[in-house]
């Protein structure tokens, strides 16, 4: 029976040691993303990003004729799968980078990316831990912690000061709230009252119910799903106050709905050009949703450092990617991006959404 | 002015959870099977009708359509899994695993298909609104309620008066014994099942219509519903069904006191302190 | 080789956690869904203390499993109590009940932000940083829990645990002690389980709710039934299986649109297959 699974192993290892040596001419990298159970919401948006960059970059003939693929790998967001799926990449494909996504499954990969000198690159994970985890991850967007205390000094200074905090009961959303909490007092604001909601669920009554009975200014909102029904409960509950949050309110269906109407937002500037969004589309039949361009942009970066790499003439590893980044430092991909340290410094805008349209108020910088 | 809002939303809420309950209870005091893919069912329940509305057909025939679908499903599931597995003997846990089998490719096939993205119906009419007694709901809410007392009553009025759910009665509380009397539970058991699948499509739709479409979010409801069913008395359709309302509210009022955050722990905490003392639920079905 | 290595610690830890389920759910019939609870502590215990340096490795590990012991019977004591679906419900419960303070109490887990930067073990002195290395520490723990699981079976004692899931009356009847029985059985699961979770955590180096919720749960249980209940051969082979199923079926050519939830429904159409065709596992007995 041992030898069954010695048998079965190998087995295993001689068919992705196939897959892998069959086509030479290509550059490998890894994604680790969920693609299954709640966080595929995502995790899809974030894969097509990343595919749809490469087969344009394929299309055009590749980076300096040599051909890219990325090898997708499910991680479930959860930091074993991340853990075995990275090992799986690095050892058996040789992959010099890997874009991943999530907070924890990108925290528990960090200790590994720093060993083996292996790129990361998050574009969609905001906690403030990313920032340190590891001198080989480079996040492609400003933490929360940035983004969070952008929109609280702009609140105090429109004579805000009462705030409640509706936020999701994940890391995303507790990290958010902590931040909030930090900047907001610091700005001179009070926080009222703070009412959790559980990823996925999404009748969010009770707890604007609860929040409304504080009688706050702004409800401050750090949720990463379920924009639309929150609005719309907010709207038939008839709640007077400003609603405030971060880029995860940039969904199209809640912004084209009248029910988001006065919603305000930090936005981290990032726009398809309107060729692009179309040629999503109609691959995809799925709009190019915030994710998605951020995924796009971060491959982008990528192929910028890779090409650099290439024309240097050095080995595609880690650790030359990395240096190549810092050498060339900004970026412009869908938005102008600085790599002042291993998280991005851009243009941050304060947004409303007001008709179906999300027009900026104000604009401003991370960092 | 809170207190009565979130009493009014715990009911709302209740009542959904009611109805699942009450199905669930219908097919596990017949059967004895534990069937998480009920959770599947009722997913899909909504998706169904979802894709038949954005196709145009009015809402009304969406919602019976939904209900067909679920019937034949639940039916098929019964005989072509539960039907095979008890014909060769299979105990309990193989029963259950293979449900949870069932509910994961059911959940996976409704993700594959419609994407995992929480989806919104897009019918107008279901997000006005109507003041009551100075509380706001939605006609979405509003019906969700009517429909939960509608399904209560029709399932009494089933159980207790029609035949079929006396022979239903008389298979749950001793299957050898309809078996030599020519009850065939067989037969009675995918009827059951069907029936069921029918009730449970009721909420699944109507709740999504309120919230929002999501693959993965059935497995959360039934369980509450299975500790109503449970906690209420194993056979008792209002056993299940109050109880299903009782804990809808409590969680809704608890907000009041204790943050959110542990609002579905204090709720477990409670029903397994109530099975150390209670393990016969509340109200005894015989 | 570090993926065939980490893979082998994942399923070598996931093998202990096999054992412990196997002995509740398969040996004694305790149908519990929250071994991942324990497992959990365990993992919380080990990081804490390390992170701490309160204990270093060894001693956590020892307290990770006597916390599991104890947690294990509190959580197996409703089984005395309530039988069969019921306890189910109550398991699915006190597992969910686990989650909520996994996520929500911040200051000793981190919340749902995990805790990372959990150091790697040492042993007396050594550390054990490199996979290759922890691989031998994973194997010696594993081995060691075989043994335990091993010559518990053989002894008189196991036959006492069968013949409670046989017929429980009948064993109370001839005079044996069958409450003794059972929470030793438990403690022993729980031994399993605590320290399965301090391997874990110092492995992975960080820890967070996801993996020890009822999906992780579930996952054990499909282990235990696909390796086969109620032998050591059973509760080796399910592991080993289930964590190498996901890279297999990635081999498997589908529109990438699709292939995460398709290899998802692959997944639930095995299990049922399973039930269906082989409900005794690849190398265990009947259920």
């Amino acid at each position: 029976m041992l030898r069954t699974i010695r048998v079965g192993l190998a087995a295993l290892a001689v068919s992705l040691a196939a897959s892998g040596g069959a086509m030479a001419e290509t550059i490998r990298f890894g994604a680790i993303l969920p693609l299954t159970g709640p966080g595929a919401v995502v995790g899809t948006q974030e894969q097509r990003g990343i595919q749809f960059a490469i087969d344009e970059a394929n299309a055009k003939g590749g980076i300096l004729g040599n051909k890219i693929e990325v090898l997708f790998e499910d991680n479930q967001a959860k930091p074993d799968q991340s853990v075995l799926s990275f090992n799986k990449l690095v050892d058996l494909q040789h992959v010099p980078m890997i874009f991943t996504g999530y907070s924890g499954p990108t925290l528990a990969m960090a200790p590994l990316a720093t060993r083996k000198k292996v790129l990361m690159v998050n574009a969609g994970a905001q906690s403030d831990k990313l920032a340190t985890a590891s001198p080989y991850l480079f996040n492609t967007l400003p933490t929360t912690g940035d983004e969070v205390s952008v929109m609280a000094k702009y609140l105090v200074a429109e004579g805000k000061k009462n705030a409640a905090v509706l936020f999701e009961n994940d890391a995303a959303g507790i990290g958010g709230r902590d931040d909030f909490r930090d900047s907001f007092v610091k700005a001179g604001g009070k926080i009222l009252a703070e009412e959790p909601s559980q990823f996925g669920q999404t009748d969010y009554r009770p707890a604007l119910l609860k929040l409304a009975a504080a009688k706050p200014d702004v409800m401050y909102v750090v949720i990463t799903a379920g924009m639309l029904p929150l609005a719309q409960q907010a709207k038939q509950l008839g709640l007077n106050f400003t609603v405030a949050g971060t880029s995860f309110f940039s969904d199209p269906d809640t912004i084209a709905d009248p029910a988001s109407s006065g919603f305000i937002h930090t936005q981290v500037q990032i726009s398809a050009p309107p060729a692009l969004a179309a040629a999503f589309k109609q691959k995809y039949n799925a709009d190019m949703e915030f994710f998605a361009k951020q995924y796009y942009n971060a491959a982008t970066i990528i192929l910028t450092a890779l090409e650099k790499v290439l024309k240097d003439k050095k080995p595609v590893s880690g650790e030359n990617l990395r240096q190549a980044i810092f050498d060339v430092r900004k970026f412009q991909g869908l938005i102008p991006m600085e790599f002042k340290t291993n998280t991005a410094s851009v243009a941050l805008d304060i947004n409303v959404m007001r008709d179906g349209k999300d027009n900026v108020l104000k604009e401003m910088k991370s960092q | 002015m809170i207190l009565l809002q979130l009493l009014i939303n715990g009911i709302v809420t209740g009542c959904a959870l009611g109805v699942v309950a009450i199905s669930f209870s219908l097919i596990y005091s017949t059967t004895r099977i534990f069937h998480v893919a009920h959770a599947g069912v009722y997913t899909l329940a909504g998706y169904i009708a979802w894709s038949l509305s954005t196709r145009g057909v009015p809402s009304v025939l969406s919602l019976l359509g939904a209900v067909g679908v679920c019937a034949v499903v639940g039916a098929l599931i019964q005989h072509q899994l539960y039907h095979r597995l008890e014909r060769r003997r299979a105990s309990h846990l193989v029963v259950l695993i293979a449900s949870l089998g069932t509910l994961a490719v059911m959940q996976n096939l409704i993700a594959g298909i419609y994407t995992p993205n929480i989806l919104q119906f897009h019918i107008s009419w279901s997000q006005g609104t109507m003041r009551l007694g100075g509380v706001l709901l939605s006609y979405a809410q509003i019906l969700t309620v009517l429909m939960g007392i509608a399904a209560y009553a029709g399932m009494m009025y089933f159980a207790h008066r029609t035949m079929l759910g006396k022979r239903i009665r008389a298979v749950a509380s001793n299957p050898f014994l309809a078996e030599i009397t020519r009850l065939e539970p067989k037969t009675v058991y995918v009827i059951v099942i069907a029936i069921a699948s029918a009730i449970v499509a009721l909420p699944g739709v109507l709740v999504p219509l309120d919230l929002g479409l999501q693959p993965y979010g059935g497995i959360g409801a039934l369980l509450t519903a299975t500790i109503a069913m449970i906690a209420g008395g194993v056979g008792s359709i209002s056993g299940a069904f109050f109880l299903s309302v009782a804990i809808a509210v409590v969680q809704n009022l608890s907000l009041l006191v204790i943050p959110g955050e542990w609002s579905i722990g204090v709720t477990f905490f409670i029903f397994v302190i109530f099975m150390l003392f209670r393990p016969t639920g509340l109200f005894t079905a015989r | 080789m570090d993926f065939l290595y980490s893979y082998l610690v994942l399923a070598e830890i996931y093998v202990l956690l096999g054992l412990s389920t196997n002995l509740l759910v398969g040996i004694v019939g305790i149908f519990s869904v929250s071994q991942a609870a324990v497992f959990g502590v365990g993992a919380y215990i080990v990081a804490a203390c390390t992170m701490s340096d309160t204990l270093s490795f060894i001693p956590a590990l020892v307290l990770a499993a006597g916390c599991g012991v104890a947690l294990n019977i509190l959580i197996t004591l409703p089984s005395l109590r309530v039988s069969g679906d019921y306890f189910v419900v109550t398991s699915f419960g006190i597992q969910l009940l686990a989650t909520a303070i996994f996520t929500n109490w911040t200051d000793g887990t981190g919340g749902a932000n995990g805790l990372p930067g959990i150091p790697p073990p040492d042993i007396f002195g050594l550390p054990v940083a490199e996979t290759s290395e922890f691989l031998m520490l994973s194997t010696v723990a594993l081995g060691l829990g075989c043994l335990c699981f091993w010559l518990a079976m053989r002894a008189p004692y196991g036959r006492l645990l069968r013949a409670i899931r046989e017929d429980e009356l009948a064993v109370a009847a001839a005079g044996k002690n069958v409450l003794f029985a059972k929470v030793s059985a438990a403690a022993l699961a729980g031994a399993f389980a605590g320290s399965a979770g301090g391997l874990y955590g110092s492995f992975l180096s960080f820890v967070d709710p996801s993996s020890f919720d009822l999906d992780a749960s579930i996952l054990l249980l499909t282990m235990v039934v696909v390796g086969g209940a109620r032998t050591l051969a059973g509760s080796v082979i399910g592991p080993f299986v289930l964590l190498a199923l996901p890279q297999l079926l990635a081999l498997v050519d589908i529109p990438t649109t699709i292939a995460a939830a398709a290899r998802q429904s692959v997944y639930g159409l095995l299990l049922i297959a399973f039930m269906l065709f082989r409900p005794q596992g690849l190398a265990g007995e009947k259920l």
